[in-house]
């Protein structure tokens, strides 16, 4: 994931840095859009049966009783609700409003925190100041102007709504069949590649198993041609001369197991779907 | 560690952690549920979990491995950040007591004394239109159709005017009293929330609140029904405009804390301030609740006038003595309230 503007750094308290991709307007509308149905639905829903109750009532005792105007205030109660507790509720215990949950976002702090109830509250009474004058503009335009997509209430509460990612786990790049010798023999023992070389061969090589022989081939083609050229090296297979060069140059040096303390774990979950390009590790069974 | 990691092929690594970067996924999911969800040996181990994940993290941006790799720990590293600084793990701030009693009992009334000033120019803003609307309308009754539509003012002279013998049924309370809450707990959020706008918006509705009600008031005494519409008021009146006054005050001080932001940025200011109100704010809104429940079910009813002046009279001494002397015993510094 290349860093793009619209990130913003989190350091923790262990210094590790990591990336929230932080949420435009588009997505926090259709967000907003579904929260609404969720809950001026469940109000719906209430008001529809207040009003069946009445009728039902009615048609027994011939005037709309006491029941059903305690029903109609309770349908009164439940639309305050929707409108100034339901996102406070929601995003205080779980981050996110069911609409968001859809979506995919979360609100957090600035300094990438879940956000508690003070936080949860103020971003959302200031709801009513972002919804001015008309259909949420003073929040578009706060949003515009603001470096982490914040609206008023973000701004007053410290948080931001992010999109977070969570990358399903890719296994490591092999090299299958290993190298033969006679592989290796022209290839020097060095060999540097440039990070967009790097990620371009890695791109390739972790797509290989979606694309035709002649497609895989032609791709490859584009990249190994320079890069033989460069490093005096040449393999009849384009994609097979792209793994080893790149195995070579990322694990020239380095060790298959670690050195002492270690032991072959004896199960091992596999999330993996794509096999074909990274078998299982050596020594562990499936 | 992670002087062999980094010397390790990506695989070898890979091979090596991932069992424990799939626990800590497990455990990370599992915790998204609710932290109550999580047993006892979970919680013990999301901490060492979070730690070794960083440092394989480090290991793995140091060792340029793969971007699916680094990736897929930032991924895990994010998420069990969320759990592990969750809100919980701040604690309590407010120490000793709980901390709903400590801001009924403490917080709310220091924050409104803390705040005077914004408070007592929201007191001004809303009672000065007030008497104005009230007095303007005694003298003038066509002054109020200025004001509030004159197809609104007349049912309400005439529900005045009947007087409150026949009471009010228990279901015509409960609907009254879910309008008093969604239209003025309502307004009172708003009132606080458009001070944003550097206080304007929050003065807005203080003046606009208040000279309507005064209309209102002075229209149905020039009708004859004076006497019914204050003892229909009095029972209420003081949490009900107190609540709005507070409200509105809160907002002029949020607008203030931009306008004048001190040593610090406005942004910050903003912050701040707003966090520190925000306990008035959550107190004007119950303090209308409250309001919403004694004018639906007891402002209309049939008691006698004396009892109701009785009660209204109290309450206001309630009120007023709450909001100037609760809290003051307390010996935490007024600054650490927020």
């Amino acid at each position: 994931m290349a860093p793009l503007d619209t990130d913003v750094a989190i350091e923790t308290p262990e210094h590790i840095v990591f990336h929230y991709r932080v949420a435009g307007p588009a997505r926090r509308a259709l967000a907003y859009v579904l929260d609404l149905f969720v809950c001026y639905g469940v109000v719906l829903l209430l008001g529809v049966v207040v009003i069946l109750a009445a009728m039902g009532g009615g048609l027994e005792t011939g005037d709309l009783g006491a029941a059903a105007k305690a029903g109609m205030g309770l349908v009164l109660l439940a639309l305050f609700a929707a409108q100034w507790l339901y996102f406070v509720v929601w995003e205080a215990l779980y981050g996110q409003s069911p609409g968001k949950m859809a979506v995919g976002l979360r609100v957090v702090t600035v300094s990438g925190r879940p956000i508690g109830w003070r936080a949860a509250s103020l971003r959302n009474l200031l709801r009513a100041a972002d919804l001015l004058p008309v259909g949420y503009v003073a929040g578009v335009v706060s949003m515009a102007l603001s470096s982490r997509f914040q609206r008023l209430g973000d701004l007053v509460a410290g948080t931001m709504v992010v999109v977070p990612e969570r990358a399903r786990a890719a296994r490591p790049l092999e090299l299958r069949p290993p190298a033969a010798p006679r592989e290796l023999a022209s290839l020097p023992e060095h060999v540097a590649l440039d990070p967009d070389e790097r990620s371009a061969i890695e791109l390739l090589l972790r797509r290989r198993h979606s694309l035709g022989a002649a497609r895989e081939h032609e791709l490859a083609s584009m990249i190994a041609g320079p890069l033989g050229a460069r490093l005096g090296y040449s393999h009849r297979d384009p994609a097979r001369m792209l793994a080893i060069v790149y195995d070579r140059a990322v694990n020239a040096g380095r060790l298959e197991a670690p050195p002492s303390s270690w032991r072959p774990q004896a199960r091992r979950k596999r999330s993996k779907k794509n096999a074909s390009t990274t078998p299982p590790a050596p020594g562990a069974p499936e | 560690m992670s002087v062999v990691a980094s010397t390790l092929t990506e695989k070898a690594f890979a091979d090596r952690r991932r069992r424990e970067w799939e626990e800590l996924n497990a455990l990370t999911i599992k915790a998204q549920r609710g932290l109550a969800k999580l047993e006892a040996e979970d919680v013990v181990r999301i901490s060492p979990l979070y730690r070794s994940i960083c440092a394989d993290l480090a290991a793995a941006q140091a060792a340029r491995y793969s971007a699916p790799l680094v990736d897929y720990l930032l991924g895990l590293t994010a998420a069990a950040h969320t759990v592990v600084y969750g809100p919980h793990a701040r604690g309590r701030e407010d120490g000793r007591k709980g901390p709903l009693r400590h801001a009924w009992l403490v917080a709310f009334p220091r924050a409104v004394r803390r705040f005077k000033r914004e408070m007592l120019l929201a007191a001004a803003l809303f009672f000065v239109p007030f008497a104005l609307g009230c007095l303007l309308t005694l003298r003038d009754p066509t002054f109020a159709f200025r004001v509030v539509p004159e197809a609104m003012l007349r049912p309400l002279t005439d529900a005045y005017a009947q007087g409150f013998d026949a009471g009010r049924e228990a279901g015509e309370g409960a609907l009254m009293a879910g309008f008093y809450v969604y239209n003025n707990v309502g307004i009172a959020l708003r009132c606080f929330a458009l001070g944003i706008f550097g206080g304007l918006g929050s003065a807005f509705y203080l003046v606009q609140n208040g000279l309507s009600i005064g209309a209102v008031l002075g229209y149905v005494g020039s009708q004859g029904a004076g006497e019914n519409i204050v003892v229909f008021i009095v029972g209420h009146g003081s949490l009900e405009l107190g609540a709005i006054v507070l409200a509105g005050g809160s907002g002029l001080s949020i607008g203030w804390s931009l306008i004048s932001p001190g040593p610090l940025s406005r942004l910050a200011s903003l912050q701040k301030r707003a966090r520190e109100i925000l306990v008035v704010v959550a107190g004007s809104s119950v303090m209308l609740f409250m309001a919403a429940a004694i004018e639906a079910f007891w402002s209309g009813s049939s008691a006698p006038r004396e009892v109701k002046l009785a009660v209204g009279g109290t309450l206001f001494l309630l009120v007023l003595a709450y909001v100037l002397l609760a809290g003051r015993g307390s010996d935490e510094p007024p600054g650490e309230l927020s």
